[in-house]
């Protein structure tokens, strides 16, 4: 009659020591540790990814479980759909405008981080203060600022009377403008990760190469040009590829500011995928938009792979 | 390498009265970890099993809408709703988001199979028509107390071409002319202006005699407001989408007309502002001083009551302005609140028993919408008192009688679509801001009026033909 609690007892013991046992061998653990990761990104990375695609090649709608294949007809249209050609110009010229502006900012940016002055650490922390703010958050704030009948700029500009105080600039009414602002956004908030990855290239570089060739008679410009630039090119790429990557697929900065506006002008590949998916109802042409990023992420994964593997510490 | 976090150090032979008083192995942290990831993974699952539809006989029904351009209705209407619930054994929960986001959430919660068992618009909602519950017995309950849907209203909450109401419309908010009285009166127009022409003359003439501080105030940008506004004048020159039967009709001399006088206000009397504004742009610009005349409900105004009294006295409104000879004046319904029921609410009947006490209840809505929202049934109980209220505004507008021009907004608003339904086709029109872009690029010169209105048709043949293929939308060209 005692026999039963005994058994339950010894039963639980040694399962207990036949999970240590397993949890003990490298080839179980490593895995059993790896596996929250993998389920991470299998089902907030991975099944999006195969979803877009599976949609992309079908006639889904927001409003309908069910959905058809349809083959390429809605990439046909997604192909045929004028505002979808400006937005793969803009994506890409948004991208490029805001990197190239991101890049020399963030080498100067790069070298007053990593200069010794006093009071370097404010000076480092209202540097990366845009990189901690939510996109969404920084870019309201900049819609206030460039809003229409309540923009700072605008004050200050009737007050030193360089417009008449009354007749706003439309910076987010004009084309040159609007896209000059998703532009400025854009870098203003990808330029302190730019900085900071910059920084940590400049203080890796041995200062004997450049008090060497000081002594040799080298002056900045010959320094920089030939020492500097040459031994920060491989971390600059990773900066240029982090930036391409959060530009490209952001479409935040375009909701919020401009809504794709004046016309269709600021329009982008993110904003319209999401404007006709989700928004619009045809999930599949959304998707279809969508998936027109994917050979651009991709390219960008490889080369920063490619460079992470070159730098690895063996 | 084997070890524990913190190797070397003895472990707690107790076994540890807490996380921190102990050494923790990776075993212990794999095993714990496991168990806490599952615990989260399943408690949103348990706690849904939990809430959905009824529990012992309790009930639950769960509500999203927006947040009222009214706040005074959201403050009468979550009690309210909830005071049902206590007296139907149900627990009632309202959330209130930005109407923006009413469309992502309602995807979001449709694509999951869970969520919300009531979901307001305030636009068509017609590319849900799948996934929601069918309303057609609500409609005619409603319809047979308080008579028939207004033509609008039942051309929003029903797809003719399927038969199938696939939501439930009760009210709607008119969409006049603002306009500021003292600047319409130094141009000429001391009772506000009754026609497109008589509004470009004025706006143009107060934008030049304000030296550009107070401007022409209809949009072109990518928001409802503009989308609104760029109808009403297509409508009132003559033109629209698509016809009664579902066939696209853009591109027409009618819209051409109006897209050239579109052209022509913004060079005379706006500036590019126009092109970048929000759905509160007009209202901002109105309340601050800055627009002499806009399309808006009567929100604008009765924020200016509260914030900017001086300029609310000054604010009137007109009713819709004529466009070409012999075409009657139109304005679009500026909101029309619409219920759907998604098909995944185990709490259908609850729901429409709560739409049913909705509707028995126009005169609290109205009111406590500040006059906002008006019935779409002829004789809800709000019918007795609606005229008495719109000739002497018990909100306190001076003069009392401003708002009377509303009290025949039944017979000039008309539903997004005109004269056809509003269908999936009509609300992506709508939501990829096809007609403001149109109206944009001509006024900016980047296409001819002419050449503007052919490539938005493109544009919508495109969309109307894949709505066909769902079978949701009629029509052949």
């Amino acid at each position: 009659m005692s026999a039963p609690p005994a058994t339950r007892g010894t039963v639980i013991v040694e399962e207990s020591v036949r999970v240590h046992h397993l949890l003990d061998r490298d080839s179980v653990l490593g895995p059993v540790l790896l596996a929250p990761l993998m389920i991470y990104l299998a089902a907030l990375v991975g099944v999006p990814l195969v979803t877009v695609f599976v949609y992309a090649f079908s006639d889904a709608t927001t409003g309908s479980e069910s959905f058809s294949f349809v083959g390429l007809e809605t990439f046909q249209r997604t192909l045929a759909d004028p505002v979808f050609q400006g937005a793969i110009r803009n994506t890409i010229v948004f991208t490029v405008l805001s990197q190239i502006i991101v890049i020399v900012l963030a080498t100067i940016l790069g070298f007053v981080m990593s200069a010794d002055f006093k009071g370097k650490w404010i000076v480092r922390f209202l540097i990366l203060l845009p990189w901690t703010t939510p996109v969404a958050l920084s870019a309201l704030a900049w819609l206030w600022m460039l809003d229409s009948l309540f923009s700072p700029f605008n004050w200050i500009l009737g007050q030193l009377h360089a417009v008449p105080i009354g007749t706003p600039v439309a910076w987010l009414g004009e084309n040159n403008l609007a896209v000059g602002s998703v532009v400025a956004l854009q870098a203003w908030r990808t330029m302190p990760l730019a900085a900071v990855i910059l920084m940590a290239g400049l203080t890796s570089i041995p200062p004997e190469l450049n008090e060497q060739a000081e002594v040799d008679g080298a002056g900045f410009w010959r320094r920089l040009f030939d020492i500097t630039f040459p031994l920060l090119a491989p971390i600059m790429m990773v900066a240029i590829l982090f930036g391409i990557v959060a530009t490209f697929t952001d479409m935040a900065a375009v909701y919020i500011l401009t809504h794709g506006g004046p016309g269709n002008a600021t329009q982008v590949l993110a904003s319209w995928s999401f404007y006709t998916g989700i928004q619009g109802g045809s999930l599949a042409q959304g998707a279809a938009i969508g998936v027109f990023m994917f050979p651009v992420l991709v390219g960008v994964c490889i080369l920063m792979l490619r460079r992470a593997s070159g730098v690895e510490v063996t | 390498m084997k070890g524990s976090l913190n190797a070397g150090k003895p472990r707690d032979p107790s076994g540890g009265e807490g996380l921190l008083a102990r050494s923790v192995t990776r075993r212990d942290f794999v095993k714990k970890g496991g168990l806490l990831a599952f615990s989260a993974g399943a408690l949103p699952t348990i706690l849904l099993a939990c809430g959905n539809g009824t529990s012992g006989g309790h009930k639950t029904l769960k509500i999203l809408q927006w947040s009222h351009f009214v706040p005074a209705y959201d403050k009468w209407f979550d009690p309210w709703a909830k005071a049902w619930g206590d007296k139907n054994n149900t627990t009632v929960t309202v959330d209130h988001i930005n109407y923006a986001d009413i469309p992502t959430r309602t995807a979001a919660e449709i694509n999951a199979g869970s969520g919300h068992d009531l979901i307001l618009w305030i636009v068509p909602p017609s590319q849900y028509e799948p996934s929601v519950a069918d309303m057609s017995d609500v409609v005619k309950a409603v319809e047979a107390k308080y008579g028939p849907q207004l033509d609008f209203a039942r051309l929003t909450n029903f797809n003719p071409h399927t038969n199938h109401y696939f939501g439930f419309t009760y009210s709607f908010a008119p969409d006049p002319g603002d306009y500021r009285k003292s600047l319409f009166e130094k141009a000429g127009l001391p009772n506000g202006p009754t026609s497109w022409d008589d509004m470009l003359r004025a706006t143009t003439a107060i934008k030049s005699t304000t030296k550009g501080a107070v401007r022409g105030g209809i949009g072109f940008s990518p928001e409802p407001d503009s989308n609104m506004a760029a109808r009403a004048l297509i409508w009132s020159f003559g033109g629209s989408e698509q016809d009664k039967d579902q066939n696209v009709t853009i591109n027409s001399d009618q819209v051409v007309a109006a897209v050239d006088y579109m052209a022509r206000l913004f060079k005379q009397a706006e500036t590019s502002e126009v092109f970048s504004w929000n759905a509160a742009s007009n209202n901002q610009g109105l309340v601050a001083g800055s627009l002499s005349y806009i399309l808006n409900s009567i929100s604008a105004y009765r924020t200016a009551q509260k914030t900017k009294p001086e300029v609310a006295n000054d604010i009137f409104f007109s009713k819709p302005l004529q466009g070409a000879a012999g075409v009657k004046a139109l304005a679009s319904e500026h909101v029309i609140q619409t219920y759907i029921i998604p098909k995944f609410s185990k709490s259908q009947d609850t729901a429409k028993q709560f739409l049913l006490y909705l509707a028995d209840h126009a005169t609290d809505y109205v009111q406590n919408s500040e006059l906002y929202e008006l019935p779409v049934n002829p004789n809800t109980n709000a019918a007795a008192q609606l005229p008495g209220w719109l000739d002497n505004d018990p909100f306190k507008s001076n003069p009392t009688n401003k708002l009377q021009i509303l009290k025949d907004a039944t017979t000039w608003s008309v539903n997004v679509g005109y004269p056809g339904p509003a269908s999936p086709a009509i609300g992506e029109i709508f939501d990829t801001n096809v007609l403001p872009t149109m109206m944009a690029a001509a006024a900016k010169g980047d296409k001819t009026p002419k050449q503007a209105v052919a490539d938005a048709e493109t544009q919508i043949k495109a969309i109307f033909t894949k709505w066909r293929q769902k079978g949701l939308v009629g029509g052949t060209t």
